[in-house]
């Protein structure tokens, strides 16, 4: 079981998932203002396979049978948030399946994958139907840059003109991407409701967007001004969304908070890094996911350490 | 596992109950890598049962007074002399069907752990009938699985079955990377696991009586549990404990000393 999720049990699980469900009402809205009823049906589709999956697993492995799961739920939401509007039904529905059947259920459910499951459907997505998962031509019409999106613009090395009115566009998430993620002002918002419930929860999420301006900061992929560079990169794709909602995963999240901060911070340098050198418009599911797999190595490090170690370890170490 | 096994046993047992890929686990790199479509999954199968019979029988009949240190190198060597003569036709002719993927991972079917493992584990230790049965029918489990996986590979990643176009109307390309190879043989192995009867019911060792003795000094590959010493310590990968403890003093490490062990 992942440390983060040992003293959760399935009512705190339901308080927990309901908070993100909550939140997820705000990106679900967006996508409705901006993209209209196919959003909806979108995240309709991604929903009912990822639920349906679930109890299907649950006939299969002779569990009971798992209806209206809030984790299942939440995967569902999550993965048709971060796909275009115009994606065909079958490319949420096979990332639902995937995270559901491959990485949430054979792991004992919610409270014991080591990864997060919506970020493994989205990259699962990515790999399978890239030419469609950052395809955003279809559905938003009057955005900023027509049907171009920050990240291919941040991806082809274009610079961009960042006037005061284009801010006010690129941060409300009146530009070409994801349905659901766009806007980052809805995002800052998310993380404040989540301040209030879970503040420890969003120590992760702190260092991670340090990291990644500490990283725009060095590493621009425009000949641009920091600003624009800061407002493209961090307002483009996911990375917002998933800071909000996948680093800040109880499950895969350490318990400590200097763990936390690594956490968070290795997981904004591998997200960065892979901006900066991989193929992919949007890799931070996959940056996620890294970070999952790294986190027992990470936490088993930082505890050898005398500092941040267990006491009863620091008394051993004073007593040799 | 008696003098008169039968090969529906011998079958049983090394093709599914000890499935050389889903329950032994070895032989995983080639099948993950290789196998993406199912012409591929045929002719590394076929290399591999060819390679896996004719070395247990070498090894059977000429290797068992060897020292296992010769015999490990003697395997390659017979599995190079087997596999060479293939890789020399597929440059003759430049196979186009075959990928290049395919012509790295052939030879290193010549080392491939599934012969490493049957000839250690059965072939220097048994008679001739049951190194055939053996190697025979793990070859034929290993099979199994290699043909699946191609298929199912190719026809989810590439919509085509042996070549043949199938127009499905959704390909994952996901499948013809090793990630969805390695989670196609995950559930494989779960389910292999779900419906075979529990292990504690199974008899898993060869009767002593077919086993013959080893020279003295060496000692086998993979150690089971049963094997430890009586004072609770094992020849780990055929290393006695005093030599290894004689290794690591000439390199400046004592394990008895104090300082040695908070080094």
């Amino acid at each position: 079981m992942a440390n983060g999720a040992e003293k959760l049990n399935k009512s705190s699980t339901r308080s927990i998932y309901g908070d993100y469900l909550l939140m997820l009402t705000v990106p679900c809205f967006t996508a409705y203002w901006y993209y209209g009823v196919r959003s909806l049906l979108v995240v309709a589709a991604s929903v009912a396979s990822a639920v349906i999956t679930d109890m299907l697993a649950g006939i299969v492995i002779n569990k009971k049978i798992n209806t209206g799961d809030p984790g299942s739920i939440f995967t569902g939401a999550a993965i048709a948030m971060m796909m275009p509007s115009g994606i065909p039904y079958y490319v949420p529905v096979f990332a639902s399946v995937f995270a559901v059947a491959v990485v949430k259920v054979p792991f004992g459910g919610s409270l014991k994958a080591p990864f997060v499951p919506a970020a493994a459907g989205f990259a699962f997505a990515s790999v399978c139907f890239s030419d469609k998962v950052f395809d955003y031509t279809a559905g938003l019409r009057g955005s900023l840059f027509g049907a171009t999106s920050l990240g291919s613009m941040l991806m082809s090395g274009r610079a961009v003109y960042i006037g005061e009115s284009s801010v006010y566009d690129i941060v409300g998430g009146n530009v070409a991407g994801p349905m659901g993620t766009g806007c980052a002002l809805l995002m800052v918002a998310c993380a404040f409701y989540l301040l209030i419930r879970r503040p420890k929860a969003l120590v992760s999420s702190v260092s991670f967007i340090a990291v990644c301006v500490l990283m725009v900061a060095l590493f621009p992929r425009v000949t641009a001004s920091f600003r624009t560079n800061l407002v493209s990169e961090l307002c483009s794709g996911s990375l917002l969304f998933a800071a909000v909602f996948f680093v800040t995963d109880p499950v895969t999240q350490p318990e400590k908070i200097i763990n936390k901060i690594i956490y968070g911070a290795v997981c904004g340098a591998i997200c960065m890094a892979m901006r900066l050198l991989g193929a992919y418009e949007e890799p931070v599911c996959f940056a996620v996911l890294l970070a999952n797999a790294f986190r027992p190595i990470l936490d088993s490090a930082i505890n050898n350490i005398p500092q941040f170690g267990k006491k009863a370890s620091r008394k051993e170490v004073r007593a040799e | 596992m008696n003098n008169s096994i039968s090969f529906i046993d011998a079958l049983k047992k090394g093709a599914v109950r000890y499935n050389p890929v889903l329950v032994q686990l070895v032989g995983l790199c080639p099948v993950i890598a290789a196998s993406t479509t199912f012409i591929q999954a045929v002719i590394l199968s076929a290399a591999m049962c060819a390679e896996l019979l004719v070395i247990s029988v070498i090894a059977n009949v000429l290797m068992k007074n060897l020292p296992r240190w010769i015999r490990m190198p003697l395997y390659l060597l017979v599995g190079l002399a087997i596999v060479c003569p293939v890789l020399y036709w597929f440059e003759a002719y430049s196979l186009s069907g075959i990928s290049l993927g395919m012509k790295i991972y052939l030879p290193l079917t010549a080392i491939n752990s599934v012969v490493a493992v049957h000839c250690e584990q059965v072939a220097v230790k048994s008679d001739l009938k049951l190194t055939v049965y053996d190697a025979a029918a793990s070859g034929i489990g290993g099979t199994a699985i290699f043909l699946l996986t191609g298929a199912v590979r190719e026809i989810l990643g590439y919509s085509t079955f042996a070549g043949v176009r199938l127009n499905l109307p959704v390909t994952l390309k996901g499948m013809t990377l090793p990630f969805g190879c390695l989670i196609f043989l995950g559930f494989l192995a779960a389910g292999l696991k779900k419906i075979l009867p529990s292990a504690e019911n199974v008899q898993t060792e060869i009767p002593s009586d077919k086993i013959k003795e080893e020279p003295q000094a060496e000692t086998a590959d993979i150690v089971p549990e049963e094997e430890h010493k009586a004072d609770g310590t094992a020849d780990v990968f055929g290393i006695d404990e005093n030599e290894l403890e004689d290794f690591l003093k000439t390199v400046g490490i004592d394990l008895n000393s104090e300082e040695g062990s908070a080094q």
